[in-house]
């Protein structure tokens, strides 16, 4: 009883000295997948993928959780530094940059859907509609309006969580297919739309959009910083990676806040949770409103970044892209819909080369993911009140003793 | 008036081929309860897989065979095709799912879908060009008018007789009584003694015959057909189906009517209508959606805790 209230240096040390390595690794094969040639990248995603299912099997990935868990403060600090060190690492090459902006913002997109579709099991088949509303009331900020962009993510934020709105009132009295239908129709309708409107530049979209400035500091040049000469993508993807740090805090906590609690509750029963008292309506426009959150600020970056926001950016397809990634990353855990966004943007960008294939691709991935192992590669975590009902028990019989 | 009336007679014809492939969804929910999605992508493979033939034989001698032999010939290659392809749909993406949620089924069946569809534009000779579709039924018309063309006049005519062999089947056939059995009640199905999983695998290889006599018309009726069509005629065929009632033959006639209609005359009777009439399709298939999701001739289903 005591040794768990004693902190225990030498073990302790220990962990900290585990944690630092298992973060050096991962962001070591991070920066390993992204630098490499197209054919290693793909041979060691193939690689990677094999050993996480092994160590999920092992029940190691359960243990790294629960050891960073324990002591937040080291996984946090170490990988900050990593994180920082990471961009100094790719600058040479700038196309590896911007496949490590796309996967921040990605990843944001992805936790954003993991509201809806792993917490909630709402699948939904609009969230490239969240991603481009954000992004094109981005661009149409700066550009018809000339408003500041910073302000302007702002704005991207409101336009999506209304969408949002939009899109959730109507699910809300629909269940499992309907849903489904009722997303893709949006998605569809959605593709249709914007393109007939000049004002958001029509089938061509909006070109010319002004970057982000802080200070007097332009994100869209080149900088040179402790002798390394860092490309524009560099100063994109640090923001990119504050945008990912925020959205992931936000993610994990409400994952195992009560909210989060509810939302899995009517995943599984919704009649039980209204049973439950529950406001079933509210959480679930809380989920939508969220997720579309997440994908607003993701889209005002990528617009931002991309200097161009266009249609074809944000079809039906993107949608399943989305839906891919939180597949095979595993639904419902923050950190697999990460890993899951990130293995799908290398993989769409190292295939560049074979657009063609790209789809069929996918298409493979996803039958295989859904048919071998549709929990995903990291899959939900188990919710484990028991420790912490330990530790509280615990500490009330230390005081009784005292008292 | 005369427009007016060609403008009926291609509603009648869209709703026709979205008729067809709103069956096939109705048909595969009613038995197994799950949306196909894959449907569309079937009926345009359908399609290509006919066209293809026809290349092949256009290049032997059968091309000199009367027309009715060649057509039936092609109905027949494309239909075994595709009757291969719905079983290799239940397998790869119904049955590793019987028991899983419904979101999994209905994800692998778009997964096949894209890979369907991908697969006929890389592996078509220029699949990824509009194709055009063979000329197989005659031209010309009843009394020169052009709403009464011999093309309408024969893809409306196979579509009331695939509706009239699907009734009869499903009333008077000892298999179709037993799909209707097992859409009604699974559990007593299988309790009266009826073999689910040969009636089953029946009701996709049935399925697939549909969807590929369904590709032939829409190629008739497109002229053009692109490698993609079956996504978009998937999920019209599919909100069709849904608006209509999702396990009824008779919504699936009526939302696809419906549907064609509200294309047609938002295209026709709006400036610049074509370009958004799917659009207002869609936004009418999302108001039934949320106001009467039963459909329009479906039952509304009381869940029971």
């Amino acid at each position: 009883m005591n040794e768990k209230t004693k902190a225990n240096n030498p073990s302790v040390f220990m962990d900290y000295l585990k944690i630092i390595l298992v973060n050096i690794i991962i962001f070591g094969l991070v920066s390993f997948v992204l630098k490499a040639d197209y054919l290693v990248s793909l041979l060691s995603l193939v690689v990677i993928i094999a050993a996480l299912l092994y160590l999920e099997k092992k029940g190691f990935i359960s243990k790294i959780f629960s050891l960073f868990i324990r002591h937040k403060v080291v996984a946090f600090v170490s990988a900050l530094i990593l994180m920082c060190i990471v961009p100094f690492v790719l600058a040479s090459n700038r196309y590896v940059v911007h496949i490590a902006v796309l996967a921040c913002l990605y990843g944001v997109v992805a936790l954003g859907l993991n509201f809806q579709m792993g917490s909630t099991d709402m699948t939904n088949f609009a969230t490239a509609v969240f991603f481009g509303v954000g992004a094109y009331a981005s661009g149409v900020t700066s550009m018809r309006l000339g408003i500041n962009p910073w302000w302007g993510i702002l704005i991207a934020v409101a336009a999506a969580v209304l969408v949002g709105l939009i899109i959730g009132v109507p699910t809300l009295r629909t269940k499992g297919y309907y849903l489904s239908l009722v997303t893709m129709a949006l998605q569809l309708v959605f593709s249709m739309t914007i393109i007939l409107f000049q004002f958001f530049g029509g089938p061509d979209g909006m070109a010319g959009l002004p970057g982000f400035e802080i200070f007097g500091f332009d994100l869209g040049m080149t900088h040179n910083l402790f002798g390394v000469k860092l490309p524009y993508q560099v100063n994109y993807l640090f923001l990119a990676m504050i945008v990912l740090i925020l959205a992931t805090y936000v993610a994990m906590r409400t994952n195992i806040s009560r909210s989060g609690l509810a939302l899995n509750n009517i995943a599984q029963d919704e009649t039980a949770a209204n049973c439950l008292g529950i406001n079933v309506t509210r959480q679930k426009l809380l989920a939508f409103c969220l997720g579309s959150a997440f994908c607003g600020v993701a889209g005002a970056i990528y617009g931002q970044y991309m200097m161009f926001v266009g249609p074809d950016d944000f079809d039906f397809n993107k949608s399943l892209i989305f839906i891919c990634m939180v597949i095979l990353g595993g639904m419902d855990n923050p950190i697999g819909v990460l890993v899951g966004a990130f293995i799908i943007t290398v993989i769409n960008e190292k295939l560049r080369d074979f657009a063609d294939y790209q789809m069929l691709f996918y298409g493979i991935i996803l039958m295989t993911v859904l048919i071998a192992r549709p929990k995903g590669l990291i899959p939900k975590r188990v919710r484990n009140y028991c420790e912490v009902f330990k530790l509280s028990v615990v500490k009330h019989e230390h005081i009784k003793e005292e008292a | 008036m005369s427009e007016f009336l060609s403008q009926i007679v291609n509603a009648l014809l869209l709703g026709c081929t979205y008729t067809l492939v709103a069956i096939g969804f109705s048909l595969f929910f009613g038995v197994l309860d799950v949306v196909v999605f894959c449907s569309g992508d079937i009926a345009i493979f359908g399609a290509f897989a006919l066209m293809g033939a026809y290349m092949i034989i256009a290049t032997t001698g059968l091309i000199n065979l009367p027309l009715v032999v060649i057509i039936l010939l092609l109905l027949v290659i494309s239909c075994v095709l595709c009757a291969i392809l719905g079983l290799l749909t239940y397998l790869f993406s119904i049955k590793p799912f019987e028991d899983a949620p419904p979101l999994m089924p209905l994800l692998s069946t778009i997964a096949l879908g894209i890979v369907i569809r991908e697969g006929v534009g890389l592996f078509f000779p220029k699949g990824r060009n509009p194709q055009p579709f063979p000329e197989l039924i005659p031209l010309g018309s009843i009394g020169g008018n052009a709403a009464f063309s011999f093309r309408n006049i024969f893809i409306l005519a196979v579509t009331v007789v695939i509706l009239i062999f699907l009734f009869t089947f499903l009333k008077k056939t000892k298999m179709g009584i037993s799909m209707q059995a097992i859409a009604q009640n699974r559990e007593l199905a299988y309790m009266t003694g009826i073999n689910l999983r040969s009636t089953v695998t029946f009701t996709f290889v049935l399925g697939g015959i549909l969807l590929s006599i369904a590709g032939f018309l829409i190629g008739s009726y497109s002229g053009v057909l692109r490698f993609d069509a079956g996504s978009m005629y998937g999920i019209k065929g599919f909100s069709a189906a849904v608006v209509g009632g999702l396990r009824s033959i008779y919504g699936a006639i009526a939302g696809g009517m419906l549907l064609g209609f509200i294309e047609v005359f938002v295209s026709g009777w709006f400036p610049n209508g074509a370009s958004y009439a799917s659009a207002i399709a869609f936004v009418v298939v999302v108001i039934f959606m949320v106001v009467k999701p039963e459909g329009i001739l479906g039952e509304k289903t009381v869940e029971k805790v």
